[in-house]
């Protein structure tokens, strides 16, 4: 499909060289929406989960400590950055880096706690983005090779879809989903949400959910099917 | 129509062997996850595929791939690291649990001694030829060369049992090199008439950025040595 019916008109494009960068109220939007969700983040305060005892009465509290809360927010911030920088690039392999970023980011929220089973989900989760990394810069660089660039201003403008610019776009999506952690992966990344300080493993949720959003409409406009 | 005219007829058709030799590589890579139990040994594997994404990536072959390797190669990296670290506290926590949490556990199980005649004999005159070449290549080798010279110096004084004067602020030096480096290539976009200046920029930015790196290992160093 092209820009205009994926994202709105056009409000400009802002050309460097090889990457044409370009805007639309679509980006513009969810540029935003995660800013905003970030501004929220970094000002609020860590929860403490309230555990119940076998046997007893008693309750156990799980706080976060000082130093690791402020690891975690400064985490947290950086990944709403990367989500918001994958919201609004208008250039494939930026997309893919800052994906990898967050990727990466998620499993560091989670590596400071003292549960031994997130810790474990956070060693599977990160092996799944590893190897997940393999489809996601290996399609990026198939549609390079299929296309001669990553702009995707410029790949919008082809008229026709080469077979192996569909192969890179199945890679791409096989990619994000593994990165992300999303649908045939969320086993391996469900566990990491028992980890206590609610708003800043919330921004793994966000941003996951974000990035789907936005590679939809990449895969759209690399593959034109409709 | 892709590929220009002068790009010779071999070199374009080794596009697609080497798409194959990525996908087997990875396929291989797999196949020791899937059939490897030991966590440790399943991170070593991993970086197998990782290879296979930059076999995939170089099998393009132009200057923009070439582009491309250098941040793929980084994020393998930077996910290698973060991925055993967690594997590291995973296994203090687990250490802790079975002791009692009073007890607290070293990452470094054993004492670490250096025993090599060269860290006692010449390390300053090394360490000098290494920094002064390190300065005169400039840019990414250079910063590798001189970053290696201030590792070298930290090993062989901590050997010796000498104290070293630590510079809290490294890792601050670091960023602001990095800062640079990223002002001299925003200068090549912007003003193509400056291109002496921030080629300097870039390359000194990265020599400062690379050195202080490898020297921040150094002091990372000093701190498991204390340990023993």
């Amino acid at each position: 499909m092209d820009i205009a019916s994926l994202g709105g008109d056009l409000l400009g494009t802002i050309p460097l060289g090889d990457i044409v960068l370009y805007l639309t109220p679509f980006h513009l939007f969810m540029f935003v929406v995660v800013l905003i969700f970030t501004g929220l983040i970094a000002i609020s305060r860590s929860e403490t989960q309230v555990e119940a005892s076998f046997k007893t009465l008693k309750d156990n509290k799980v706080s976060v400590g000082l130093e690791e809360f402020k690891i975690r927010r400064f985490l947290a911030i950086v990944c709403g950055l990367a989500t918001a920088g994958a919201m609004i690039t208008g250039d494939l392999f930026n997309f893919t880096l800052f994906v990898t970023l967050i990727g990466i980011i998620n499993v560091g929220i989670v590596s400071a706690v003292k549960q031994i089973d997130v810790l474990d989900a956070a060693y599977n989760y990160g092996i799944i983005a590893m190897i997940a990394s393999l489809p996601l810069f290996g399609g990026a660089s198939i549609i390079l090779a299929s296309t001669g660039t990553l702009s995707l201003f410029e790949i919008a403008k082809i008229a026709t879809t080469a077979p192996m610019m569909t192969f890179g776009a199945i890679l791409l999506l096989i990619g994000i989903a593994g990165e992300t952690g999303t649908a045939p992966f969320f086993a391996s990344k469900a566990e990491m949400f028992r980890t206590p300080g609610s708003p800043f493993i919330l921004i793994i949720h966000l941003s996951s959910l974000m990035v789907i959003i936005r590679a939809i409409e990449i895969l759209l406009i690399i593959v034109k099917v409709i | 129509m892709l590929v220009p005219d002068f790009v010779p007829a071999i070199t374009a058709s080794f596009y697609i062997p080497a798409i194959y030799v990525g996908i087997i590589v990875a396929f291989i890579g797999l196949m020791g996850i899937a059939i490897e139990k030991r966590d440790i040994q399943i991170l070593i594997l991993t970086d197998i595929v990782g290879l296979a994404m930059l076999i995939v990536v170089a099998a393009t072959g132009t200057d923009l791939a070439e582009a491309l390797i250098l941040p793929g190669l980084v994020v393998e990296l930077a996910e290698i690291l973060a991925i055993s670290e967690i594997l590291i506290s995973r296994e203090m926590r687990k250490i802790e649990a079975k002791n009692g949490n009073d007890i607290t556990t070293s990452v470094f199980p054993l004492p670490l001694t250096l025993d090599m005649e060269v860290l006692t004999t010449a390390p300053n005159f090394i360490v000098l030829i290494m920094l002064g070449f390190g300065a005169f290549l400039t840019g990414f080798t250079g910063g590798a060369v001189a970053g290696g010279g201030i590792l070298l110096y930290v090993i062989s004084r901590k050997s010796r049992g000498l104290p070293i004067a630590v510079i809290d602020g490294i890792s601050g030096i670091s960023g602001m090199a990095w800062c640079l480096w990223i002002i001299g290539f925003l200068l090549f976009f912007l003003t193509p008439e400056l291109w002496l200046l921030s080629l300097f920029m870039a390359a000194c930015g990265l020599v400062l950025k690379v050195t202080s790196k490898i020297g921040l290992i150094g002091t990372m160093m000093r701190e498991e040595y204390k340990r023993e």
